[in-house]
């Protein structure tokens, strides 16, 4: 068992897909990768899993190199986003295949592929093909296969994504209470930030070029790096509004929009903000950061600005309601049994002390 | 108007597929019953379409010869060896083709070997005649056809093979190499099930070509060797044809293919449609 190091890695076809990254995934660690489709995820796990060739940099794992290894010869096991189950084999054989791949006697197998099914309650399918079972039980499958292998380095693509959501929410809790993950390094790449707050020890956000920022699920999550970050952890997503910063030293003002959207900066903020001379930001605020007042409610400490009601989806756990406020669209989230119609008045309470401020262009919190 | 014009649509479907149907059964049938006719009566000016006697004998008769056996047997050799090579030949360059097509020689190199297929067979007939006769095994061997046969097979079974290959997924080959399958060992136990089907097609091609093949083998061999293609039109009396036990032959000749064509329908079906449906 050991670590997985990864240092400067390169790897571009007409562009650069990954640019100078480095990594290192402690034994034992959860590492979720989460990051927009076709940004490069899938080509992380395949330059680890020696499928791609890098272009330059190092992989090691523990203290050998196995940059130059090929496949067949690295101690990772892979799962793929399509599974990769062998159609003409068993359910049985599939999971047996790296242990015949090492020439292990029958009963060994025998014993190994009935102990790892029955953790993940397939014992039942082990005479079925691929082609016979249902996409819940495929995954558990492929996941039994690398299992069975085991690697110093796990490495899962997207693992649940296609799987309904009560298989997916399942098999969250399955990886969770796999001790075989929690033992040797795991790197888990997805495009959800759910499975990623959930499952990661720690998580990357991946953008273009590479790891964009690394860091504990909640911290990412409360302090994002950049707007990018920001807009991709949580759902529905922050509201990202263009605004200008008026006003001298510490007594900010937020303005946006045509007809007067806008609120005081808080002290802590306008104290950081200051710093930078910045007239031209991104705000954002997080949906829930957004109330919808009910009739003669107060919110204090709150900022309260009057909107009217663009759409409203009672989504049965919240209600997400899309507002105008002063020229800007504000999403927020409200509890399910509220009732709003199209062009009714709202009035929107603010948490100013929990909103970002992103640079205008290049997107950086300016908080940190 | 429109119900009119359908059922005018299919009646003359109807017409092209009967037309169609006797078209490719009538030689069949005037074989077979030709095969049970005495000699005389397949010389009539007006033609018989039901023998007046039924001579059954005519099949024993043909196998009186012991050559007309051994022809069957050299035929099978051929045919059989042939498609081996082409099968084997064929996998290895398809599968280079369609997994590593730059290092293979790219599009070019493969259409140019699928080009080998087009060209009027005639136009060579005198040039590889002698230069087989230069080889160590000569012309009339078994030997020699079943490389000559290569020409027309292999690049058949090359770009068929290309095509089965690209349709096997490459994750699949990846998980094995992953599960720590060597290149060779993945090939073997994943890529190769996943094209069965269509290898099976592939070699059913190649042996039906081989079987049937008449132009080179009647130049070729003929003394120590011969197939029954070229066996078939030496059945004459005199000066006259014998085409009852021709017939005779030549259906006794068709049971092969018809028999392996029957046995293997299944794969055949599915290895041909593999290029199309996706799944």
């Amino acid at each position: 068992m050991a670590r997985l190091r990864i240092e400067g890695l390169c790897k571009g076809w007409d562009f650069p897909v990954i640019d100078n990254l480095d990594l290192t995934v402690e034994e034992g660690e959860f590492f979720v990768v989460v990051g927009p489709s076709g940004i490069g995820k899938t080509t992380l796990l395949r330059l680890i899993a020696g499928l791609e060739s890098a272009d330059a940099g190092r992989i090691a794992i523990g203290d050998h190199d196995i940059t130059n290894l090929p496949p067949y010869k690295r101690p990772v096991a892979m799962t793929f986003e399509s599974y990769a189950l062998y159609p003409h084999l068993s359910v049985f054989e599939n999971i047996a295949s790296p242990l015949r791949a090492r020439r292990l006697d029958a009963a060994a197998i025998r014993a190994t592929v009935t102990e790892v099914a029955k953790l993940l309650r397939i014992e039942a399918l082990l005479d079925r093909r691929p082609g016979e079972i249902s996409g819940g039980q495929k995954q558990r499958t492929a996941l039994g296969r690398t299992l069975v292998a085991k690697p110093q380095v796990f490495l899962l693509d997207e693992p649940i994504s296609h799987l309904d959501a009560k298989i997916r929410h399942d098999l969250r809790l399955q990886f969770h209470a796999l001790e075989e993950l929690r033992r040797v390094a795991t790197l888990y790449v997805t495009h959800d930030y759910v499975e990623a707050l959930s499952l990661g020890d720690r998580i990357g956000v991946m953008g273009r070029g590479g790891l964009v920022q690394i860091g504990s699920a909640r911290d990412v999550f409360l302090r994002p790096r950049s707007l990018f970050v920001a807009e991709h952890l949580g759902q529905p997503a922050i509201n990202a509004v263009a605004a200008r910063l008026t006003g001298e030293g510490t007594a900010l003002h937020v303005r946006a929009g045509n007809s007067g959207f806008g609120f005081p900066v808080v002290a802590a903020h306008a104290a950081a903000l200051a710093r930078g001379d910045i007239q031209r930001v991104t705000v954002g605020i997080r949906p829930q950061h957004v109330k919808v007042l009910r009739n003669g409610e107060d919110a204090p400490g709150h900022h309260v600005i009057d909107g009217r009601v663009e759409i409203y989806e009672a989504l049965g756990a919240n209600g997400v309601l899309v507002a105008d406020a002063g020229g800007v669209n504000l999403t927020a989230l409200t509890s399910p049994e509220r009732d709003f119609t199209h062009r009714q008045p709202v009035r929107l309470a603010l948490q100013t002390d929990a909103v970002f401020y992103f640079h205008a262009e290049s997107g950086d919190n300016l908080l940190l | 108007m429109s119900e009119q014009s359908a059922r005018l649509v299919r009646t003359l479907l109807l017409i092209f597929l009967g037309l169609w149907l006797i078209l490719t059964l009538f030689p069949l049938y005037w074989q077979f019953i030709t095969a049970f006719k005495s000699a005389a009566e397949t010389n009539r000016t007006i033609p018989t379409f039901w023998p007046e006697v039924w001579h059954f004998e005519n099949l024993a008769a043909v196998f009186a010869e012991r050559t007309n056996f051994d022809a069957l047997v050299d035929s099978f050799i051929i045919a059989t060896g042939n498609t081996v090579a082409s099968l084997v030949l064929g996998t290895l360059a398809g599968y280079a083709f369609a997994r590593f097509p730059r290092q293979a020689g790219g599009e070019n190199l493969a259409f140019w070997i699928l080009s080998n297929r087009m060209f009027p067979p005639v136009a060579v007939l005198v040039p590889m005649f002698f230069l087989f006769d230069a080889m160590p095994w000569g012309t009339d061997s078994h030997l020699s056809l079943i490389i000559l046969y290569l020409v027309f097979n292999m690049p058949l079974a090359t770009w068929l093979m290309m095509v089965f290959f690209r349709d096997a997924p490459r994750e699949l080959e990846e998980a094995a190499y992953l599960d720590g399958y060597t290149p060779l060992r993945a090939f073997i136990k994943v890529t190769l099930p996943l094209v069965l089907p269509g290898m099976i097609s592939v070699a059913m091609l190649c042996w039906i070509f081989a079987w049937n093949e008449y132009l080179f083998a009647n130049l070729f061999v003929g003394t120590k060797v011969r197939t029954f293609t070229i066996v078939i039109p030496t059945f004459t009396h005199g000066s006259q044809t014998l085409w009852n036990l021709q017939m005779a032959f030549s259906m006794i000749a068709m049971l092969p293919p018809v028999a392996l064509f029957i046995l293997l329908r299944r794969y055949m079906v599915r290895g041909l449609s593999l290029g199309v449906v996706k799944g």
